[in-house]
């Protein structure tokens, strides 16, 4: 009875533990998407290629694409 | 005393009697504990290790249209220092390193730090705050500070963890995406997407059980028949596409900046569904920084100026009082209506022009004088119109606080002989922007006027729990006829009237612009004038795909007010961006294709490479990109030295010369 709650309770323990390793990682994840997020915006990446000489086509991509055949 | 047996006995019997009398009030303090008050203590012991938790339920996310992140619940952390907590010698050891670090995490002075971190041991402070609100990778760099790292027993590092809604994208957004904000009294402002659903679906229903403490501060679940589990908050997604949102902030951000005007919006709607795809709201600090203040696109209704001259027209084109040719004298500028002036941008007018071009040019007098003389004699039937496209009602959109419109009618206090003319060029009435972009949406849409949206679906994991399809206000606002009349007009005044230097050659758009004075009843405004530029249409002019509005109130006047400088760009940059990301597909029916010149080509190249090992071929004549490699894989090793690009025109050694390692070629091209 003694040992089985005591064992209970470390599991409580180790649940605890488990539950604040999660929620770190839950926030180093959505740290780290939105930072990604804000590098991935048109705007900054415009602002960082600047620099390079380099700005946004005035013509949009062009794809060629063949038929399938039947 | 008598020393004899008796009074021995005596004193013995009395000191036995003391500690039975003794015995007995100890006995009857215990059974008073236990039986008389023994219930009252039992539960105040229970209440102590064991008490109802409640589960917080996690609040959903909102998603973007494309799945991106926009708002989400996550921890956040506040680090404070308990100053006493050290011993002397580690204070001593890590104060220096440790504000030297915390100089370089926050920009203050490490001298000014040590100071205050010295006085708050001084004061026996044990709870100096660090840092405030800041996210993962930031909590685990400061705990990695010298005397923090040596953790909360040696160090006295103090972490509290709090939840926190939080928006990936920034500031971009916010007002729209929305949050809930509860303030120290209690009441709850809930803007935007966020507040709207909150309630409904992101918040989900907190859980309740009984546990029971066991130390460390944790505590352990007890066996409980009353026990609730917590629902989880759903999903929201919302139509909001995070790269036609970005670059429509940043345009009107920058067109804000550069015209110092007190606040604007954009909002991007896809024309077929109504889906709005961006929507930014800015308006200025007192610092004059831009940030997310209000909701002005749903929220602000106020007079729409020139944008709504496209409604005037469209009444007067479907009820055929006039057709698009219909000559109209706006004299010289300036023409008097019951008293009243009523002036063109323009000086000295432009005289009789068609109905179509007075629009075009968006003259004040053309319109109102078309309107006046048509419906002047029964406004009711102007009002109905307008009624009939539902501009005098709310959209009805999902966000709370959208404004109301305001079209007086005959017999109300704002209602005069010169209203119906002011009507006609968009003042004496008022409506949102997202109003205006409605209609305009309606015409691009084949004349289905269809409500914006901001939500696609509900979501618990991949499972809907509810989703949001198109809703139709009016099936059809007009007749194709007039459609295609007002769509002409509309993608004329980009390219001759008064939009014309939005112009593009590559991408088409269609709209009006807008000038429209604001505050114009106030006594300085002759001294201080004030406007509200606009630009309303859709893109592309043929076939179009989005619809867009930009309103940006009260531009600096020295910089340019009219609604094709201040508005358009923003407008058009919107307009650019969905253009070129959307690609221009070629269709070919095979890949089988002779060509005999590139045959030939390829022949004579293959030719040139197996003949020519060591000997310099001719190389004039040839892409320069084929020269490079005709060279760099011979069997010699030359280096290859080249002048600009294109075709070869000239070559250092003359061709069939025997050439050596190491050898320097020099080709120019051009």
């Amino acid at each position: 009875m003694i040992a089985s709650s005591h064992s209970a309770d470390k599991k409580v323990y180790e649940i605890a533990r488990l539950k604040n390793e999660v929620k770190e990682m839950r926030s180093a994840f959505v740290d780290g998407r939105s930072k990604l997020m804000r590098l991935k915006m048109e705007s900054h990446v415009i602002k960082a290629m600047k620099g390079k000489g380099l700005s946004i086509s005035e013509d949009p991509p062009k794809k060629i694409k063949v038929k399938a055949k039947k | 005393m008598a020393v004899n047996e008796k009074g021995i006995l005596n004193r013995l019997y009395f000191v036995a009697g003391c500690m039975f009398i003794f015995g007995l009030a100890v006995v009857f303090k215990l059974l008073s504990i236990q039986f008389l008050q023994g219930d009252k203590y039992k539960v105040m012991a229970t209440e102590r290790v064991v008490k109802d938790v409640i589960i917080p339920a996690n609040r959903g996310n909102v998603y973007s249209v494309n799945g991106n992140l926009l708002a989400t619940s996550i921890p956040k952390y506040d680090i404070r220092l308990d100053a006493l907590t050290p011993s002397s010698r580690t204070f001593e050891k890590y104060i220096e390193p440790l504000c030297d670090s915390l100089s370089k995490y926050t920009g203050k002075s490490s001298s000014k730090l040590e100071k205050d971190i010295r006085k708050a041991r001084a004061n026996k402070n044990r709870y100096y705050l660090l840092a405030r609100n800041i996210g993962y990778s930031e909590y685990i760099r400061l705990r990695g500070f010298p005397l923090l790292s040596l953790g909360a027993f040696k160090g006295g590092l103090i972490v509290e963890q709090t939840t926190k809604r939080e928006h990936p994208m920034g500031g971009i957004a916010q007002r729209t995406i929305g949050y809930e904000r509860t303030d120290d009294q209690g009441n709850i402002t809930r803007p935007g997407i966020d507040g709207a659903f909150g309630i409904k679906y992101l918040s989900g229903v907190d859980g309740q059980r009984k546990k029971q403490q066991i130390g460390k501060g944790q505590w352990k679940p007890l066996n409980d028949a009353n026990e609730i589990e917590p629902k989880d908050g759903y999903d929201v997604y919302t139509t909001i596409d995070v790269n036609i949102q970005d670059i429509a902030h940043h345009a009107l951000l920058k067109q804000l900046e550069l015209y110092q005007a007190e606040h604007g919006c954009v909002v991007v709607m896809e024309v077929k569904t109504g889906e709005i795809r961006a929507i930014s709201n800015l308006g200025r600090t007192s610092k004059g920084k831009y940030y997310e203040k209000l909701n002005y696109a749903v929220g602000e209704s106020h007079e729409p100026g020139s944008t709504f001259k496209v409604m005037a027209l469209m009444a007067a084109l479907e009820d055929k009082v006039i057709d698009t040719s219909t000559v109209v004298d706006t004299q010289r500028g300036r023409k008097r209506f019951y008293g009243r002036y009523i002036n063109d941008s323009h000086r000295g007018g432009y005289g009789k022009i068609s109905a179509a071009r007075a629009l075009e040019v968006s003259s004040n007098i053309g319109l109102a004088t078309i309107i006046d003389e048509h419906y002047s004699k029964n406004p009711e039937k102007f009002i109905d119109r307008i009624k009939e496209w539902k501009l005098n009602e709310p959209l009805g959109v999902s966000i709370i606080g959208e404004g109301k419109p305001d079209i007086p009618e005959p017999g109300d206090k704002k209602w005069s002989r010169n209203a119906l003319p002011s009507f006609a060029y968009g003042y004496n009435l008022a409506i949102t922007p997202l109003q205006t972009l409605a209609f305009y949406n309606a015409i691009a849409n084949k004349g289905e006027l269809v409500k914006p949206r901001f939500l696609r679906a509900v979501k618990e994991f991949d499972k809907n729990i509810e989703t949001f399809d198109k809703e139709v206000i009016v099936k059809k606002i007009c007749s194709d006829e007039t459609l295609n009349k007002t769509k002409e007009i509309l993608k004329n005044i980009v390219v001759r009237g008064t939009g014309k230097k939005l112009y593009s050659k590559t991408f088409s758009m269609a709209g009006k612009t807008g000038t429209a004075r604001t505050e114009y009843w106030m006594d300085d405004w002759e001294d201080n004038p004030r406007y509200i530029s606009s630009f309303s249409g859709y893109f592309p002019a043929e076939n179009p795909k989005y619809s867009c509005i930009v309103v940006i109130h009260k531009p600096s006047i020295k910089v340019g007010f009219y609604g094709a400088d201040v508005s358009g760009p923003v407008f058009k940059r919107v307009a650019q961006k969905i253009y070129t990301d959307t690609p221009l597909i070629d269709e070919i029916e095979s890949l089988d294709i002779k060509i005999e010149s590139v045959d030939n080509e390829y022949e004579a190249f293959y030719n040139t490479a197996q003949t020519y090992k060591t000997i310099m071929p001719n190389l004039i004549g040839l892409p320069a990109m084929d020269a490079l490699v005709l060279l760099e894989n011979m069997q010699v090793d030359v280096k290859v030295k080249l002048d600009g690009n294109g075709i070869v025109k000239e070559q250092s050694i003359n061709k069939n010369t025997k050439l050596t390692d190491n050898q320097t070629v020099v080709l120019k091209a051009s």
